[in-house]
């Protein structure tokens, strides 16, 4: 294999990484909200800490390597639309889900505390595991990396 | 960046290929921790059975068709090894999966027995690899 396509396959293993292990919380996440008992929700959420280490690390591999490869190739230029969407909504995706994951880790924290205090089901916590707006940041921020594959394969205006 | 430029009319099936690939490898992980973690916390093989019927299987569905999609556009001449690599990792996964479910819904319905879960932990995690090893060789087309 060539420099480009090693650099392309590192770049594609980060994208794998970020959507894999979006995939990957998504189906914990989904888990956490049918069940019942907070020390259940607990290990769920504690399983989705290795997705979304999973996803930041997938995140700095793959922008790592796009880096290269627009440096690399000389008909990829920093000016091209397709190269500064990819870049904007990376940074997107990750606020989103840094903002998602913080609340996801207070539904967390509260579903720690109430394991400890006898694991009775809590309305409350069925509350937050379901409140509209974390799900949304996160769920969207999963959609914005969709995005950025499409744009990806697309390359608009290349 | 995934390619460098194809015909406009390949991208939609490769976007879907390549959305299905990412996706059945993250709940084929999902499918692997969660047979593993239920020795631990039974109620987990549930968890398993569901997410590798109704997570696993519908993405590796959207790869396959997709891959075939973009394979009969594509003009690739003579059997290169990483497309071999692709079907082989492709249609037997299709096997691998099939039994893992199996496996899994005869773990949910026989608490009692330990082996199918085992089981299915060991074919999920075969086909994790399986599916990187796949990943690199269509990224990086080694040989051609």
């Amino acid at each position: 294999m060539d420099r480009y396509h090693w650099l392309l396959v590192f770049h594609m293993a980060g994208a794998f990484l970020v959507l894999g292990a979006a995939m990957l919380a998504g189906i914990f996440n989904v888990a956490a909200m049918r069940r019942e008992r907070p020390s259940e929700v607990v290990v769920l959420y504690r399983l989705t800490q290795i997705a979304v280490r999973s996803i930041t690390i997938g995140l700095v591999v793959a922008l790592a390597f796009g880096i290269w490869l627009v440096a690399d190739l000389d008909f990829v230029k920093w000016s091209n639309a397709w190269v500064i969407i990819a870049l904007i909504l990376w940074v997107v995706a990750s606020a989103l889900g840094g903002i998602g994951g913080r609340r996801e880790e207070e539904t967390r924290r509260f579903a720690e505390k109430l394991a400890a205090e006898g694991d009775a089901p809590s309305t409350e916590l069925r509350a937050r595991l379901r409140y509209p707006v974390t799900l949304a940041l996160s769920w969207g921020s999963g959609l914005v990396v969709v995005a950025i594959l499409a744009i990806m394969i697309w390359k608009p205006g290349h | 960046m995934l390619a460098i430029i194809r015909p406009d009319n390949w991208n939609f099936p490769l976007f879907l290929h390549v959305l299905g690939a990412t996706l059945v490898t993250g709940a084929t992980a999902a499918a692997f921790i969660t047979a593993l973690s239920s020795r631990r916390w039974p109620w987990m093989r549930l968890v398993m059975a569901r997410t590798l019927l109704l997570a696993t299987f519908p993405a590796w569905i959207l790869m396959r068709l997709a891959g075939a999609w973009i394979e009969s556009r594509e003009d690739i001449s003579g059997s290169p090894g990483w497309l071999g690599v692709g079907f082989i990792v492709g249609d037997g996964g299709l096997l691998l999966l099939v039994v893992a479910m199996i496996l899994g819904a005869v773990g949910v319905r026989r608490p009692q027995r330990n082996w199918p879960v085992g089981a299915v932990a060991v074919l999920t995690g075969v086909y994790f690899v399986a599916l990187i090893v796949a990943m690199v060789a269509m990224t990086g087309k080694p040989g051609s």
